[in-house]
């Protein structure tokens, strides 16, 4: 009853392409099963790959959030995907169900947090039916890292959170494009971060309720959005927990605002005054 | 934007440094007198110190004149002050708009150096103008009520501020 040891992270999955064809676009993968991704031929590769870096522009607006607290992991986002000053969408999904007892958030690009989730997704799955057990989060964002370790230089731009609950509980690991991969209690990822944390930090216990906690992402997230341009919409809020994640609310950030901030009526706004309407 | 003896001047009221919100209370439209007011988009500091410069030009107007300027020759003011700086520009863009004799509406825009745009409809300036004269064109109508402006006018800007990041967090109105 040995059981085969799933070895598929370790495989590099670009291959060397091929001249000999002309038109030099052919894959020469090692394991035809694992998807592998064509490289451009040119004199110039890592010039190249930095123009397209220039081109592309991914901008990480946005402003994500996760902790760890005594019942789980609460993870909330905010929905504003921007193109330097463009809004493009008020609506974007930044939470991404990988399966249903784990999270990763998107930050950075949209189409690479997009198709790289999507393909821990698989490997998750894979790795569940080779291994008839559900793969851990550490083994989840190791295998996400690893990957993005080999692409590590050509321009991928992201920034997530693997947030989950396996058999040694709640897990949370910040993994990033440039390979990075740190296990933590607390993250914020994206520009409007800095304001999250300070609103995160300060709120922050260990042993708090769920509503608690789910308040105050809620209020740390808005908080950001408050300041950062690049970030708004609404305000998403999961707990995953040890039966999975589940989502808690999804909140507009304008009316957020007026929910902390009721607009008092001072008596200089219900003044109406009449312009003059002749001149003198 | 004009209407029918009438004109409506719009702002939002976000003062930011690139993505950073600063405060959401900022004053862009001022009042010249109270038949012209001038909407200064661009740097915070330029928009008021060129208020503060236009004011004192204008009240000089006054004494010597012992009447209020007209909006055409507002206009050409504010444009030969902005020339003045032509190698060091105050970085800000005006919408000049003010009623005329017999309550004619007249409106204009200009770039940081001053060259002047008369329209007959309406006039934009700031980060989403691109977003803004897309929305004038598809809602304005020659001839409206100061009502029906100001509905207008505040769609306008309100869904074209929906789509800029440095743009919001309120907006101001005033129709005259």
């Amino acid at each position: 009853m040995a059981m085969k040891v799933d070895m598929s992270a370790l495989e590099t999955n670009f291959s060397i392409p091929c001249l000999d064809d002309g038109d030099g676009m052919h894959l020469s993968a090692d394991s035809p099963d694992v998807p592998s991704m064509v490289l451009p031929t040119c004199a110039d590769f890592d010039g190249f790959q930095a123009a397209t870096k220039d081109m592309v522009k991914n901008k990480r607006g946005t402003t994500t959030l996760a902790f760890i607290f005594d019942k789980g992991v609460i993870v909330a986002a905010d929905s504003r995907a921007s193109m330097g000053g463009y809004i493009s969408s008020q609506t974007v999904r930044k939470i991404i169900e990988i399966n249903p007892y784990m999270l990763g958030t998107m930050a950075g690009g949209a189409a690479d947090c997009q198709f790289w989730h999507r393909n821990l997704g698989n490997k998750c799955r894979l790795h569940e039916l080779s291994n008839k057990r559900r793969i851990s989060i550490a083994g989840a964002s190791k295998l996400l890292a690893n990957i993005l370790y080999s692409y590590r230089g050509m321009g991928l731009s992201i920034g997530t959170m693997i947030a989950g609950f396996d058999e040694k509980g709640p897990g949370l690991y910040y993994v990033d494009s440039e390979g990075a991969r740190l296990v933590g209690n607390r993250f914020s990822v994206g520009s409007g971060s800095l304001y999250a944390y300070g609103i995160l930090d300060e709120g922050y216990r260990f042993n708090m309720s769920v509503e608690e906690a789910a308040e105050l992402a809620r209020r740390a997230i808005y908080g950001a959005t408050f300041r950062d341009a690049a970030s708004g919409g609404c305000v998403s809020v999961y707990h995953v927990g040890p039966d999975g994640w589940k989502k808690l609310s999804g909140d507009d950030v304008g009316e957020l605002h007026y929910h902390y901030y009721p607009v008092q009526k001072t008596p200089v706004e219900q003044e109406m005054t009449d312009a003059p309407s002749t001149s003198a | 934007m004009v209407g029918k003896n009438c004109f409506a001047i719009a702002s939002d009221r976000r003062l930011g440094v690139q993505l950073q919100t600063i405060a959401t209370d900022f004053q862009r439209v001022f009042k010249i007198h109270d038949k012209l007011y001038i909407g200064l988009s661009g740097l915070g500091t330029d928009a008021q110190t060129l208020y503060q410069r236009l004011v004192f030009r204008h009240k000089l107007y006054q004494l010597r004149e012992e009447r209020d300027m007209k909006p055409e020759t507002f206009a050409s003011l504010v444009s030969a002050i902005l020339y003045e700086k032509r190698f060091g520009p105050y970085f800000c863009q005006p919408v000049i708009a003010g009623l005329g004799e017999d309550n004619k509406p007249f409106i204009c825009t200009m770039d940081c150096i001053g060259a002047k745009e008369l329209a007959k409809d309406f006039v934009v300036s700031g980060t989403a103008s691109e977003s803004l004269y897309g929305a004038c064109e598809s809602m304005y109508k020659p001839n409206m009520e100061p009502e029906e402006l100001f509905e207008t006018v505040s769609q306008a800007l309100m869904s074209s501020v929906d789509r800029d990041c440095l743009s919001g967090w309120g907006g101001y109105v005033l129709i005259v």
